[in-house]
């Protein structure tokens, strides 16, 4: 068996192997490939998520190779998901880019600070994903988005959002923001309840360090699918809200 | 379309849309009704349908200070007349022209 300080010291290797990888993706090796798509793809916006998919599938494959202790149950359905609003829970830094890693048409709400990161904050623009503003505030883009998201549902494109907004550190599902709910309700389009199991085992969301130590169990599942009739008159998003959070809190409970 | 046509409208979105029955014409909607980003949007969206046209960058910055329903319905209307005195000046312009 190995001792503590071994191990730390893999734990320490292995993230340090995994984010090396996951920056001199975005920066060396497809990097080519974003600028050949920003300046010659007639749809941007598309190819970019055709390579933030590709690019997170690579880094998955990875993160599978050397941390064989995780096992990996991600089901059928919710790998064929399309023309989809996904709500799922939110347990680690991995949730989100282990949906883009599922989906090749993908977008999503994500904290406005990471869009004024450079190169970063550039592929998250052109790729269509939204800006997340606490202050009411707006902008012209994402105007644009929220009005063409029918059009990129129906094209088969997914849209995932996790209603809490953070992480969750105790397990328990946090309060969830109505944003996405009214997304769905602008578009009239149903909503499919995602739940993700222990992939804060394998990156605590304080931590810094993949775990590799521990065996875990990630499970990524269908929880259920709401198909809300919008135009009945008594019609309530907070009742859309507490019907998505049942459907979690039952495929969550043990 | 009057100011109380507008009015009417804008309520009738509000208690469909966002499930807010007589909200107070000067309520704060973030303070008040906890409105946000996208609802502020959707709002938006429902303005360009009433006035049948979609709204250009300087307007839609000009939204961004809106907090109340009475500034919702003055901004319609700001807007509102701004398109009719355009649509007359095109016009009288046309009928010049000939």
């Amino acid at each position: 068996m190995l001792s503590m300080p071994r191990t730390h010291m893999l734990d320490v290797i292995v993230t340090l192997a995994l984010w090396a990888w996951y920056i001199m993706g975005y920066l060396i090796f497809f990097s080519p490939f974003y600028l050949y798509a920003y300046f010659f793809s007639k749809r941007k916006e598309e190819a970019f998520q055709r390579l933030n998919h590709r690019l997170h599938r690579h880094f998955f494959t990875l993160v599978r190779i050397l941390i064989p202790r995780a096992r990996w149950h991600i089901t059928e359905e919710v790998s064929a998901l399309r023309s989809s609003i996904i709500i799922a829970n939110h347990r680690s830094f991995l949730d989100p880019i282990l949906f883009v890693s599922l989906y090749e048409k993908q977008k999503t709400i994500v904290k406005k600070d990471y869009f004024g990161y450079p190169v970063f904050g550039w592929i998250l623009k052109v790729s269509g994903y939204m800006p997340s503003l606490t202050n009411g505030g707006f902008s012209d883009a994402m105007m644009t988005q929220i009005k063409n998201m029918a059009d990129y549902l129906a094209s088969g494109g997914n849209l995932f959002i996790f209603p809490e907004g953070t992480r969750s550190r105790d397990g328990r599902i946090g309060p969830f923001d109505k944003g996405g709910f009214r997304i769905a309700r602008l578009c009239r389009a149903p909503i499919v309840v995602v739940s993700i199991r222990n992939t804060d085992k394998l990156y605590p969301p304080d931590g810094l360090l993949f775990n590799t130590r521990d065996a875990c169990a990630i499970e990524v599942e269908l929880a259920g699918r709401l198909t809300p009739d919008y135009d009945r008159d008594n019609m309530s998003t907070a009742d859309l809200m507490e019907e998505a959070r049942a459907l979690l809190e039952r495929k969550m409970t043990p | 379309m009057t100011r109380a046509e507008i009015e009417a409208k804008i309520l009738e979105f509000f208690r469909k849309e966002f499930e807010i029955d007589n909200p107070g014409m000067d309520d704060d909607l973030r303070e008040a009704h906890g409105f946000d980003s996208i609802d502020a949007i959707e709002l938006l969206l429902e303005i360009e349908n009433i006035l049948d046209s979609e709204l250009t960058h300087e307007e839609k910055k000009r939204a961004m200070d809106i907090r109340t329903i009475n500034q919702v319905l003055d901004y319609i209307v700001s807007l509102a007349e701004a398109r009719q005195a355009g649509n007359r000046a095109d016009q009288a312009s046309a009928v010049k022209s000939r």
